[in-house]
């Protein structure tokens, strides 16, 4: 018995090695370009590998949260990005419950077809979007752009979230009925909690997307203290006449950061409601 | 009975979640109405006066100087123009050119993309406007040259760029040279890529770095009627002679060389007015010669394109708002704004009376752009241009980089660019 | 009665296919009544409809660049989506390894390259790890004693450049995905796999595989068809406006871009994009076997 405790410490502690390396491999750029952002100039740049990086300074970043609208495009970013979670996510689990539980004529069918309309390039349906919002008035307003990214993350979220549904027995389900609960009942007190770790996920994917998106937020919106942060960054390197690489790299820096701390502080909520609570129990 | 109930139940649901989601962005409209409100109410109370937005893709320092200049010129006019920073501005031309509501008055940008502009029906001719013949009265001839499109101004000229010879004197040795032979010579001394410091940089596969050399030659990317000229002879001559100075300048990319040079570890650069601000910032002693003080092989001299920037009219506030639109292009035309221009960014102003001035005189950035004038080409402006230079960049980052055989590529890309333009159509 | 029970299931959806109707439906039916249209430069705003004369167009442009590109298209998505499944599962498993303590923080660490904004980690690779003066492979391989590299002018390198970036950029949505799935799998399927002296591989197989594939295959066939798609990254590292590096590797959409969309004629470019839907379309006849199979 001892020696199986000691050859699964000795595991750990090789994985534990494997980890660091590969978390250092993944980070490699992105210390790089901190190491940048801590220096002054571009100097970290032009030096050799392991010597002259530059003075430490935090220039850059006082220059990002002072000179740039930084905080207001912060803002920005999290009312959109909230603002289309919610829609988002709201309607997709309602959808995808349907698809999941239900049986009805063409269900797979609309399943297929909505992943073949995913297929088809975003990019491309800017010019039409553009001319539909323009009708509207839905140009230059938050609401248009969250419409724009709650209807792009739509088929994917009823995709993702869907394929969990599945995976919950019905037999739960059944065992409530029984007891006397609603279809709504079941679904906010049973189903949603179960599927818990998918729902967070999937909204975790849509913020993200909508944290990163430039290409809609600058053409959208159309002043400079209504954009997004990535819009806002996007405005600041597409530049070439001021392009400052250590600014550069400190706002991506200062980007990456919230969904960062929002990744680490939602992973205890990700353990599967499914194997803690339901088929076990 | 329990299904309908249910069913009911479930409508709700869905409904509620609609409503649910939909306060969210259903309040920010509220708020940003609001906002829009308030920003009305204060623009009211400031004056009657004309709100002129004006789009643009460039430097924000030399919009200020511009804004600040015109806004002061017709305050009691009760005019206010604001320049909004646009990326990608022709692509939001496009969209937005015949928005009234959202679009701007008028653009700001560089006037090789004024056919496209043009012939897509959002621009208004000058002339409906204002009386030409005033407006241009003391500006430079090439610069009124480059904005006609079809014998139609579709632009007032404001200041023009061209490439320079930017050196660095505390790393120079020697006089800079005349020729582009004895050029390469001191390149060939001073480069050693290993360490990685560099005689001369320049963007070597980017056509209009390259132009000086295509056009010194005689040769040309695209001729005033638009067909492309990548298999002139004189074309493929001059990128023969261009492919050794390639192999001594790095990878040719705008980061790379600008950094090179910023660091100190290029001796020289082939660039813009537009790098001199981090030059500045880097601390170097800038050293400044014209390319047209550079003879070929052939005898003649560097031939660099000249870019126009100036301001255009969208047609629908030319209609709407004409007489304001008339002042601020007079204004942005006149001699106070080019002297500012020149003295607070060393922009070469198309006013020639601006040269008049002593400080204008004392400026040897803004004397060396104006004296490469003399031989520089205007950029094609018309619709074909905008497709040309993605064949040609691809032919010379073949040559340069890739090591394609020269005539086969130039073949190739001038095939490519031949359809590209028929494309348009 | 049976047409209300037969309407729960559409009234759920109704919001949802409401957003999606606006935002990807429309768009498709726009681009394809675009592309029966003249509307291009000359004819900007007073465009009208001109027949299928831009599909012949369209099909006539289809040169042997076309269908290299077809075929580089396959052999990235093929590349890309197989490697990204392997490492994922790997590294997800590790996660997951019981003892694991400082498992949040690694989890946290490897989503970092997610949580940036695609086109800045591709210019941050471009300029800190690709460029030839200054990217840290170059810095590496000098302080190595080697000669100066360039990764981008030609196909094969930058092919796998950018397959790299795109494992970094799409690595941590896939880790994620399968790090959720595992945790879904019910522990004593290996407790008895395990009485029964069952090895790893066996469990691999039999146990984690069958068990995380109906939860994985939404997000992987999604992913598939956003490798496919993929532009970003192959347009912003070698063919950006300005930056050309030299290498001519061309997927179906890049070489769209560069054939059709730069010359403002939407007729036409409408035309193609409708044209690369059906080549997807197609395409996805046959991922879409796979999924059939797994919803039956």
């Amino acid at each position: 018995m001892k020696k199986r405790k000691i050859k699964h410490s000795l595991g750990l502690v090789c994985l534990n090695a494997v980890f660091i390396i590969v978390c250092f491999i993944t980070l490699v750029p992105v210390l790089y370009a901190f190491l940048l952002s801590v220096s002054d100039g571009s100097s970290a740049f032009a030096g050799n590998l392991f010597g002259s990086a530059g003075h430490f300074t935090l220039e850059n970043y006082k220059r990002i949260l002072t000179e740039e609208p930084f905080l207001l495009w912060l803002k920005n970013s999290v009312v959109l990005s909230l603002g289309t979670t919610v829609l988002a996510i709201g309607f997709a689990t309602t959808a995808s419950y349907a698809f999941s539980r239900y049986r009805f004529k063409g269900r797979m069918n609309i399943l297929f077809l909505l992943v073949l309309l995913n297929a088809f390039p975003q990019i491309l349906s800017m010019f039409a979007i553009f001319r539909l919002f323009k009708s509207f008035r839905l140009l230059d307003s938050n609401v248009g752009l969250i419409i724009v990214y709650a209807g792009s993350m739509c088929i994917f979220s009823i995709w993702n979230l869907k394929g969990y549904f599945d995976t919950i027995p019905a037999e739960i389900e059944e065992a409530s009925k029984i007891d006397g609960a609603s279809d709504f009942q079941m679904l906010v007190r049973i189903v949603l909690p179960l599927a818990r770790p998918a729902i967070i996920v999937t909204a975790v994917m849509v913020l993200i997307f909508v944290w990163n998106e430039y290409l809609f937020a600058t053409t959208f919106l159309l002043s400079g203290d209504k954009y997004t942060l990535a819009g806002g960054l996007y405005q600041l390197q597409a530049n070439d006449y001021s392009r400052s690489w250590s600014l550069f790299t400190a706002a991506a820096v200062l980007v990456s950061v919230p969904i960062l701390i929002i990744f680490f502080c939602i992973q205890k909520y990700m353990v599967s409601g499914l194997t803690a609570g339901g088929v076990k129990g | 009975m329990k299904k309908i109930v249910s069913s009911i139940l479930c409508g709700c649901m869905a409904a509620g979640l609609a409503a649910g989601c939909g306060e969210a962005p259903g309040e920010q409209q509220r708020a940003s109405l609001d906002e829009g409100a308030v920003s009305e109410t204060e623009k009211g109370q400031e004056s009657e006066g004309i709100h002129l937005k004006i789009w643009h893709d460039g430097d924000e320092a030399i919009m200020s100087t511009m804004e600040k200049d015109v806004n002061e010129m017709l305050e009691e006019e009760g005019i206010r123009v604001s320049f909004e920073k646009k990326t990608a501005l022709t692509d939001q031309l496009k969209l937005y050119g015949t928005d009234e509501v959202n679009g701007p008055d008028m653009y700001f940008y560089a006037h090789d993309s004024l056919g496209m502009l043009a012939e897509m029906g959002i621009l208004a001719p000058i002339s409906d406007v204002s009386d030409t013949a005033a407006l241009n009265g003391e500006l430079n001839k090439m610069t009124l040259e480059a904005v006609e499109y079809k014998d139609t101004q579709y632009m007032v000229p404001v200041y023009f760029e061209t490439l320079l010879f930017l050196y660095n004197k505390g790393l120079w040795e020697g006089e800079v040279p005349d020729s582009t032979d004895e050029l390469y010579a001191y390149m060939e001394a001073h480069t050693d890529t290993d360490a990685g410091t560099y005689g001369v940089v320049n963007q070597h596969s980017t056509a209009y770095n390259v132009a000086p050399f295509i056009n010194g030659f005689g040769g040309f990317i695209m001729d005033k009627e638009g067909n492309p000229g990548l298999n002139q002879a004189q074309t493929i001559e001059a990128v023969t002679y261009n492919q050794k100075f390639a192999a001594l300048q790095a990878d040719g990319d705008y980061n790379t060389v600008t950094t090179l040079f910023n660091e100190g570890k290029a001796a020289a650069i082939i660039g813009g007015p537009w790098l001199v601000s981090g030059i500045k910032d880097a601390g170097i002693d800038l050293g400044i010669k014209s390319l047209s003080d550079f003879t070929l092989p052939n005898g003649k001299a560097l031939a660099p394109f000249s870019g126009v920037q100036g301001v255009g009219v969208l047609k629908q506030s030319a209609e709407s708002k004409g007489d304001a639109v008339e002042k601020v292009l007079k204004a942005l035309a006149s001699e106070k704004v080019g002297v500012d221009l020149v003295v607070n960014n060393n922009c070469a102003s198309a006013n020639e009376k601006v040269y008049e001035n002593s400080d204008v005189a004392a400026n040897e950035m803004v004397l060396n752009i104006k004296k490469t004038a003399d031989t520089a080409r205007p950029m094609p402006n018309i619709p074909q241009m905008s497709v040309m230079w993605g064949p040609a960049e691809a032919f010379l980052a073949a040559v340069n980089k890739s090591n394609a055989d020269i005539s086969a590529a130039a073949e190739e890309f001038q095939q490519e660019a031949v359809t590209a333009i028929s494309d348009i159509q | 009665m049976k047409n209300r029970k037969n309407a729960i299931p559409w009234l759920y959806s109704l919001p949802a296919f409401l957003l999606i109707g606006i935002v990807i439906v429309f768009p498709i039916i726009y681009t394809a009544y675009i592309s029966l249209t003249n509307m291009n430069l000359y004819h900007w705003n007073d465009f009208h409809l001109i027949g299928l004369g831009n599909y012949k167009r369209a099909l006539l442009k289809a040169d042997s660049g076309f269908l290299s590109a077809v075929g580089v298209t396959l052999v990235w998505t093929a590349v890309n989506m197989g490697v990204q499944m392997v490492v994922a599962y790997f590294i997800a498993l590790g996660l997951n390894a019981e003892g694991l303590k400082l498992n949040r923080v690694y989890k946290t660490l490897l989503m970092f390259p997610w949580a940036m904004p695609a086109y800045v980690s591709i210019l941050l690779w471009k300029v800190c790890m690709f460029n030839t003066e200054f990217g840290l492979l170059n810095k590496v391989v000098t302080a190595l004693g080697g000669v100066k590299l360039n990764y981008l002018s030609e196909n094969v390198p930058a092919f796998l450049a950018c397959t790299v970036l795109n494992l970094w950029m799409a690595l941590p949505f896939m880790i994620m995905m399968i790090d959720g799935a595992l945790q879904s799998v019910d522990i004593s399927l290996y407790e008895s796999a395990m009485m029964e002296g069952a090895g790893f591989w066996q469990k691999t197989f039999h146990i984690t595989l069958p068990c995380i594939r109906p939860i994985i295959a939404p997000s992987a066939i999604m992913t598939v068809f956003t490798t496919f798609k993929q532009f970003d990254i192959i347009y912003l590292l070698t063919k950006q406006k300005g930056s050309l590096t030299g290498a001519t590797l061309q997927t179906i959409i890049t070489y769209a871009h560069e054939n059709a969309f730069v010359s403002n004629n939407y007729g036409l470019s409408s035309a193609v994009s409708i044209l690369i839907f059906g080549i997807i379309i197609l395409f996805s006849v046959f991922t879409n076997r796979g999924l059939r199979e797994e919803n039956s």
